[in-house]
């Protein structure tokens, strides 16, 4: 133990050296990661006649049309209220049930315990694009098709395997001396589970609702099949057709295509602590 | 001591997994224990049940039928759906690519992904604004990423003109009409989105090496590369191991990315499994063989994931799927 | 012990969340009728640029300017995911859209056995009249479910100065002469023919046109009643055309560019002069007109001036009938939930005034006949009366055939493009799938 002590000052010089390389690595990847990002945002502010003459030079002038006109469209709007509604509600759904499945799985054993949750990892292997032909059907069946809550079910389905897997070894964390404590005071299950478990289970919750809202926000192909109508779709079907409509008009679809992006971008930021520390959680789980 | 733990619930997590699961409370399951539980877990299960595992054995039944969607399910043709799509070259084909893809993400990404969180892995300044900026591209939605290559790598395009610019111009190729290499170019793009997502996770994995193991070999003199092959890459081994699991099924149900960037050409040399179900089972009006194409896709997933359950994951996850704990 | 507040809050909060979700049920759907009167109309093409994205707006302006409860939506969609993807989704939901674009044939046929179209005979039967015989194509035994607004043969588009360029005088009538000619495009330097093959169904209608000049009129409507493709000119103009392919007359990466949109597509390409000629319908001026209008190159979106126009040459000593000619044209159609002002619409699209327009504007061939004055393109007039002299003018196949057989014949076509797919592969690959029908 004296000899580590000794020896740190000799061991940060050591890992000071191998700084530079990490800088220079670092630096790459942060390059080569933003400057699509960065392309598609810049040449929003250019005409596409300026795309054609230069391809990548940066605006001049900067021109405010494209994004003036994305903002105005009223499509843009509508879809983005739909995908803003249809990525809020499905985390909150999948969140719920996840939970509350999770927390039994979690913490009781009880007959078909184990079948039950198998039954939910099983659900990993389940691409949504295996179910898509008979989740149409059954949607329009429902007399769903062409709203939101058409899709917003299924995705709070597809996404409860994900959540389960990651929730359950967050609450089987918590201790068992808790739970018996909250007895004492005579809380009973339900008490344990609204006073104590959901607090702490925080960080959990957290994470698996950014994976569920990202992931929601971000689907295209059941969208595409139960939405189909672009004005009332979500903002992926939005952008993929306004690149059709305006496929003439590079700038403007970069302007649209960069406008998409920011609310994604915008939440990660805000979120983008807890992502990283809830990911940290489910790897050690 | 009780607050502590409170506060600290989710560092217990390490010594969870070694230890084996927490001990569940026992508590004799009575009705009104026993209704709770399963008051708890029947919403998810019913939309769960409803909305995943109806469809998915619906799909099952719809691919023995020769149906175009509308009207009642009357042509059975048994398995003929799926002769005709593991007969159909182009079908073969996009299993190719899908297994191309699998193959390529883990023996590329994988070790690149592990090497810069290798080398991320030290104090840098900035290091949190690095790891949220490498993670952006995992945000974006695949449509939005598949658009902004789509022109970037347009003939004479951005990409051309950036590598002019650098004295790289003879390196030019049409990289989404050439047929020999638009599967590299896909695979750039893919890992391009998806390679922050997999640093992160070994950052994160890396977060739970102590460092007084790498301290240690340290002093008895070994070297840095040394000790990430004996010390840091085995424990490192759960994160990657999942990590691969992730890839393995994305790579396998992959639609959004390329249909947007590459329609699944030139020439259906870049169609997946899953772009040849919406292609010839939706485009087409054939739903029966596009169900038979899902299920195929399905089966094949499913054997992969068996297969990496038994030889891979089965000292990291005892009890989650293969037996009960 | 449960707090009381909590119960409170929980039922709130679930209660809530049902309500949420019974609004998103309701919410999305297109209402047509607003239940006051006020009807909305959404309307759907596929002219993503100008002249044609702005004439169907007037129109659209103009009528409801005139019906003051009716508001109709326009929006424009480029054509491969319009036809492909939007309208047979919109069609199978049962809502999105109300007058929705028609090429007719096999197609419309499909979409009139699911119950989407209306039929609108009784309506519009004094304008079906007025048309003529090209309205077949949007009828079904006797019935009408839609209205051409343009119809026109296909054939080749040229530069004439790059023509004189090369030392090419007269436009090939033969299908030798056409190679000689690609010959002598390469030998200046000049990149002969652009194909907008990414989208396939231009490389599609190379097949189709060798089809049409290798098979006698009879087999064609053989094969188009009964799905008979045995008789042996499928096979022989597929080699045909594989020959030809062999020349290597197209542009480089032909086999990813698109058709329409953009300076890189295939009509970019002859509009800015880069490549010498393109196999194209009638539209293509127009579309050139827009890429140039859009790229900046030109403030209206008119034709290129060195635009030229010549039918496709015949094959010695093939069967097929050397004045046929393939053609098609675009048209509305109003779904069966659209409302009956949607049928006003399309006679108002179909009207003298609005057809006279639609030449003027150099978009395409009006149907009408009474229109036809109003074309001035030098061009256009050549087409129509390629129009007028053929014998024999047959559909696009892909519309023909519908879109299972279609979608296979045009894969196997691009295939062959590809070098990967042989001539008798396109004909299982049609017989396939026709017996899947």
């Amino acid at each position: 133990m004296t000899a580590a002590t000794l020896r740190a000052p000799e061991r940060r010089r050591r890992v000071d050296w191998g700084s530079p390389l990490a800088y220079v690595i670092a630096l790459m990847c942060v390059i080569v990661t933003i400057a699509p990002v960065l392309f598609v945002i810049l040449n929003g502010f250019r005409t596409t006649r300026q795309m054609t003459l230069d391809p990548s030079g940066l605006p001049a002038p900067w021109v405010l049309d494209n994004y003036v006109a994305v903002l105005q469209s009223g499509n843009f709007w509508i879809q983005l209220g739909n995908s803003a509604i249809a990525a809020l509600t499905t985390t909150a759904g999948v969140v719920v049930l996840g939970v509350m499945a999770a927390f039994v799985i979690a913490r009781y054993a009880f007959r078909g315990r184990d079948l039950l949750f198998s039954l939910f990892t099983a659900g990993l292997l389940f691409p949504l694009s295996v179910a898509v032909v008979p989740l149409f059907v059954m949607i329009k069946g429902l007399g769903l098709l062409g709203s939101v809550a058409g899709i917003v079910i299924p995705q709070i389905a597809f996404a409860l395997p994900t959540t389960i897997i990651i929730l359950v070894p967050f609450l089987r964390a918590i201790p068992g001396e808790l739970e018996d404590a909250a007895t004492i005071d005579g809380a009973g299950r339900f008490g344990f589970f609204w006073r104590i478990v959901l607090p702490l289970s925080g960080p959990g919750l957290v994470t698996v609702g950014v994976l569920a809202f990202v992931a929601s926000w971000n689907s295209y192909l059941l969208p595409l099949l139960i939405l189909g109508d672009p004005s009332h779709a979500t903002l992926p079907l939005g952008v993929q057709a306004f690149s059709t409509t305006y496929s003439q008009d590079t700038a403007k679809v970069l302007a649209f295509t960069s406008i998409a992006m920011l609310p994604a971008l915008v939440f990660f930021t805000i979120a983008q602590r807890r992502i990283v520390g809830g990911l940290t959680g489910a790897v050690k789980g | 001591m009780a607050i502590s733990t409170l506060a600290t619930g989710s560092a217990t997590l390490p010594d969870r997994s070694a230890a084996g699961p927490a001990r569940p409370t026992r508590r004799r399951v009575d009705w009104r224990g026993a209704a709770m539980i399963w008051g708890f877990a029947a919403p998810a299960l019913v939309v769960y049940v409803g909305f995943v595992l109806v469809p998915v054995a619906l799909a099952a039944v719809y691919s023995l039928f020769n149906w175009n969607g509308l009207g009642p399910l009357e042509r059975f043709i048994g398995l003929d759906n799926y002769v005709r799509a593991l007969g159909d070259p182009v079908f073969l084909g996009a299993i190719g690519h899908n297994l191309l893809i699998v193959a390529l993400s883990l023996l590329i990404q994988g070790p690149l992904a592990i090497g810069i969180a290798l080398l991320l892995n030290r104090r840098l300044r900035g290091r949190t604004l690095i790891r949220t900026l490498i993670f952006v591209p995992y945000v974006l939605s695949e449509v939005v990423a598949g658009l902004a290559f789509k022109l970037l790598l347009q003939p004479g395009g951005p990409f051309d003109a950036f590598l002019a610019g650098i004295g790289l111009g003879g390196v030019t190729q049409l990289w989404l009409a050439d047929g020999q290499i638009v599967m590299g170019t896909l695979f750039f793009v893919l890992s391009w989105k998806y390679l922050g997502f997999a640093i992160l996770l070994m950052l994160a994995g890396l977060q739970s090496v102590p460092d007084e193991l790498a301290e240690a070999a340290a002093i008895d003199g070994a070297s840095w590369w040394q000790i990430q092959r004996h010390i840091t890459l085995p424990l490192l081994g759960p994160t990657i191991r999942i990590w691969a699991f992730l890839s393995m099924i994305g790579s396998l149900q992959l639609f959004d990315m390329v249909w947007v960037l590459t329609g699944g050409g030139p020439v259906n040399a870049t169609t997946t499994m899953a772009t040849y179900m919406v292609q010839y089972g939706f485009q087409r009006s054939q739903l029966g063989y596009g169900s038979a194409v899902a299920v195929i896709l399905f089966v094949i997933s499913l054997v992969f994931a068996l297969l990496y359950q038994r030889l891979v994951l089965r000292r990291d996850l005892a009890g989650a799927v293969t037996r009960s704990a | 012990m449960m707090n009381r507040s909590r119960i409170t809050r929980t039922v709130a909060i679930s209660a809530s969340a049902l309500l949420a979700v019974g609004a998103l049920a309701g919410c999305g759907a297109s209402g047509d009728d607003g239940g006051d009167g006020k009807v909305t109309i959404t309307w759907w093409h596929n002219g993503t640029g100008d002249p044609l994205k702005s004439l169907w707006q007037d129109v659209a302006d103009e009528f409801m300017a005139q019906h003051e409860n009716v508001t109709v939506k326009v929006e424009a969609y480029q054509n491969e995911d319009l036809q492909r993807t939007l309208i047979p989704n919109a069609l199978r939901s049962g809502s999105g859209v109300d007058l929705l674009q028609a090429w007719g044939g096999g197609e419309l046929k499909d979409q009139v056995a699911a119950g989407y179209l209306m039929d609108i005979t009784d309506q519009v039967q004094d304008t079906v009249d007025e048309i003529g015989p090209v309205v077949s194509g949007w009828q079904l035994e006797g019935k009408t479910y839609g209205l051409p607004f343009q119809y026109g043969i296909e054939g080749f588009w040229y530069n004439k100065d790059l023509f004189a360029q090369a030392g090419i005088d007269a436009v090939p009538t033969t299908l030798d002469e056409l190679n000689e000619d690609v010959a002598k495009l390469k030998a200046a330097g000049i990149t002969p023919i652009a194909v907008g093959a990414g989208d396939k169904w231009p490389a599609a209608h190379w097949w189709y046109n060798f089809v049409l000049k290798s098979c006698s009129p009879d087999v064609l409507r053989t094969a188009q009643a009964q799905f008979d493709f045995s008789d042996a000119c499928f096979v022989e103009a597929g080699d045909e055309l594989e020959d030809f392919l062999a020349t290597e007359p197209f542009q480089e990466g032909f086999l990813a560019t698109p058709a329409q949109q953009g300076a890189g597509s295939s009509a970019g390409l002859v509009a800015t002069g880069k490549a010498a000629m393109e196999l194209m319908g009638h539209w293509d001026p127009g579309v050139m007109g827009g890429i140039l209008k859009d790229s900046g190159s030109q403030a209206e979106a008119t034709a290129p001036p060195f635009l030229g126009w010549f039918n496709f040459p015949g094959i010695d000593g093939a069967q097929g009938d050397p004045t046929a000619a393939l053609g098609g044209g675009d048209g509305f159609a109003c779904a069966a939930w659209a409302p009956p002002e949607c049928v006003e619409l399309l006679q108002y699209i179909e009207s003298e005034d609005v057809q006279k327009r639609f030449g003027a504007s150099g978009a395409g061939l009006p149907v009408l006949p009474a229109a036809a004055s109003s074309i001035t393109d030098p061009n256009l007039q050549q087409v129509l009366e390629g129009l007028q002299s053929a014998s024999y003018v047959q559909l696009w196949l892909d519309t023909t055939y519908g879109a299972t057989v279609g979608g296979a014949m045009n894969d196997g076509i691009v295939a062959l493009f590809g070098g990967q797919g042989t001539p008798e592969d396109i004909v299982t690959a049609m017989q396939n799938a026709a017996a899947t029908l």
